[in-house]
């Protein structure tokens, strides 16, 4: 029992839960402003970790550095990939059941694209390097100085996110046309200056999330897609479109994740997971933080 | 008039006739290859080991066809690491592209879905990443085994390492896919026999993201050797896990994922003492061309080769050499020469009794000064086991 509480277990916890709320938030960000379901989340990191990777390995500029370029170049991508795609299906598609099945299969032919061409450049050979890989102690317990550093950069920029969203015009922009996607047009929101902005933003997150997921695991062009149904699950947890949510729906399954482990046994890591799941949608069908009828 | 244009053509079709003979049509090797899917990782190293030998070859004249020197064409499809894909690729190879020899997929369970087809056509096949036991089983008279790392077998030479290095309780963690659920299944009465005590016997899926509160309760347990049955990608949690929480059993076997070139990059000499499953290293002297293998293989993709997959791979072309050297392309003869003729490796000689190779005794590895020796069985060995020092 005394194990429950080592601060081994708390800061696992921490870093799982900081990985999935960043994986997640980008995710959700694009769901709840235009209902466009991004399969190709998961490449998105998976090119931020490359990214890094490259930068590390042939010109000796840290993770710490290239994620914030590779955040920018997902950016870039994100735009590009709204301007040129996404955004021909929003405007085509009337209902948003039309818009998720088109984005769906339309982003899904992105992910392919993409994990094809980094493995026809780069090989799908897996990939690591080792950064910032000391053991620090911390009272009774040690953590590797990477995980730290995954961990508060992940905690500043859900943090940053959440004061972006709620102190700036454009983060208020964008819970608003989240929340009344046709009031906000009504009340003179730019509304596709927005969804531009959130697209961008979501890829950007995305990117800068595999420069830091680089760090701790092995890359390969396959590596994204059980990213992408960790974030899926996380943010149907806490409630699809509802950033605050995804945030908590992330540190919920990094609970479960480690103490259901800690608490059972490792192969009950799946069943624990899906349970709680499947039990929180028969509770409540629209997520923890989700409303009927609105993605928040 | 008419008697000079009939000594032309008399002329050109002489030329086309001595070019056709000169110039003989390239061999058809077929293989498929897991480029996308769950396997993509880890085949890669297959691929590299099979152009590489296609480039040497063609480079000295070709495919020594029965005394015919024969360009190699390969003709390769991804099979998006899916059984049902490569069924499909390998009868299309053998029907379609009428391909004059084959290759093996990448994985047991690929090399178990295509043995129905090369059965039903009796087309050759020399195996190359595959060890499974009930793929061994299956007796199979056109598919051949190179490996000697068999979990029945294995499993019971690790249990002997371990009890003469004084092992006497383990702690054993498995990954739920099929190699390391098949080792687990034969290792768990091995280490009964040999008297060692099983502190935690746990297994995990495959998606694993955090090992830390699972390697808690190993560290907990106090064991004197830990089991570690690992795919690639959760060695790597495994390592750091173990490192982090300060699981500092002296003995630490790794099954899957020391062999590989990211492995080391990421750990360096962290990984010194670990011990792994694999049966070739180029520092084996009596094997004077494993060693170039190695250094060609560096040459030609600029990464290192793993110690399993790729050196497997090779394998399986050089045998498939000398025995089309013999045979020619006469699937009945080839059969026959592969199942009874001795043949150079580089991994040592290479003779098949049924399915599976005899001359290549099981063997496991250690991680020594950054390089994977063979240390067990003795009379194998490049170097003596040492203990895991402390994580650092």
């Amino acid at each position: 029992m005394g194990d429950l509480l080592s601060g081994q277990l708390v800061v696992a916890t921490l870093v799982l839960g900081v990985i999935y709320g960043l994986v997640a938030l980008g995710l959700n960000l694009i769901y709840g402003t235009m209902r466009l379901l991004n399969v190709a989340h998961g490449e998105i990191l998976m090119l931020g970790g490359y990214l890094s990777y490259w930068s590390f390995t042939l010109i000796g500029i840290g993770p710490l550095y290239s994620m914030f370029v590779g955040m920018a170049l997902a950016g870039a991508l994100g735009a590009l990939v709204y301007h040129f795609l996404c955004r021909r299906v929003l405007s085509a598609s009337k209902l948003v059941e039309q818009i998720e099945a088109n984005s769906l299969l339309l982003l899904f032919g992105v992910s392919i694209i993409l994990q094809n061409v980094v493995a026809l450049s780069f090989t799908a050979t897996a990939r690591a390097y080792p950064y910032l890989d000391q053991i620090i102690p911390i009272g009774n317990f040690q953590v590797t100085a990477n995980r730290l550093v995954v961990l508060v950069i992940g905690l500043a920029v859900c943090v940053a996110c959440i004061l972006f969203f709620r102190m700036s015009m454009t983060g208020l922009a964008i819970r608003a046309l989240i929340q009344r996607p046709d009031a906000a047009a009504l009340v003179g929101i730019d509304v596709e200056r927005v969804r531009l902005i959130s697209f961008s933003l979501g890829f950007g997150i995305a990117g800068l999330a595999g420069g830091l997921i680089s760090m701790l695991e092995q890359i390969s062009p396959f590596m994204g897609f059980p990213f992408t149904i960790a974030a899926f699950v996380v943010i149907i947890l806490g409630g699809l479109g509802n950033l605050y949510g995804g945030l908590a729906g992330a540190f919920l399954l990094a609970v479960i994740e480690v103490y259901g482990v800690a608490l059972t046994s490792a192969s009950m890591r799946s069943i624990l997971l899906y349970g709680v799941f499947i039990g929180i949608l028969v509770w409540r069908p629209h997520g923890l933080f989700g409303v009927r009828g609105a993605a928040r | 008039m008419f008697k000079r244009i009939v000594t032309t053509l008399a002329g050109l079709a002489a030329l086309l006739t001595a070019t056709a003979v000169g110039a003989a049509d390239p061999v058809k090797i077929g293989f498929s290859h897991s480029k996308t899917g769950i396997f993509a990782a880890a085949a890669t190293s297959q691929l590299q080991s099979y152009e590489l030998w296609r480039e040497q070859l063609n480079a000295l004249g070709g495919l020594n066809v029965a005394g015919t020197r024969r360009k190699i064409e390969f003709v390769h499809y991804d099979d998006q690491s899916n059984s049902g894909k490569a069924v499909q690729i390998y009868e299309k190879l053998i029907t379609d592209d009428k391909v004059d020899l084959l290759l093996a997929p990448w994985g047991t369970s690929l090399h178990f879905a295509i043995v129905g087809v090369i059965e039903r056509y009796k087309f050759p096949v020399v195996g190359n990443t595959a060890a499974s036991v009930q793929l061994r089983d299956l007796k199979a008279g056109n598919i051949w085994f190179l490996t000697s790392l068999f979990p029945d077998r294995q499993s019971v030479e690790l249990a002997k390492l371990l009890k003469k290095q004084g092992v006497t309780s383990a702690a054993l963690i498995t990954n739920l896919l099929p190699y390391t659920q098949e080792n687990k299944k034969f290792v768990v009465p091995a280490l009964k026999k040999a008297g060692i005590k099983l502190l935690v016997n746990e297994d995990y899926p495959p998606n694993v993201k955090d090992m830390t509160a699972l390697l808690n309760k190993v560290k907990n347990a106090k064991p004197d050797a830990v089991l570690a049955y690992t795919y690639p990608g959760d060695a790597v949690l495994y390592v750091k896990g173990a490192r982090e929480v300060g699981l500092n059993a002296a003995t630490q076997v790794v099954l899957l994922g020391p062999q590989y070139d990211f492995f080391a990059k990421i750990f360096g000499p962290a990984r010194n003492g670990l011990l792994t499953m694999g049966h070739w290293t180029p520092l084996r002297k009596d094997w004077p061309t494993a060693q170039k293998f190695f250094d060609d293989f560096k040459a030609r993709w600029k990464t290192n080769t793993d110690y399993l997959d790729g050196p497997l791979a090779y394998m399986s072309v050089q045998i498939l050499q000398q025995a089309v050297a013999k045979a020619g392309l006469d699937k009945n003869k080839l059969r026959q020469v592969i199942s009874s003729a001795t043949f150079k490796s580089i991994n040592g000689p290479v003779r098949f009794e049924g399915v599976e190779n005899i001359a290549l005794p099981t063997m496991i590895s250690q991680i020594q000064n950054g390089q994977q020796h063979i240390v067990w069985p003795a009379d194998q060995a490049t170097s003596k086991i040492i203990a895991k020092p402390a994580w650092k």
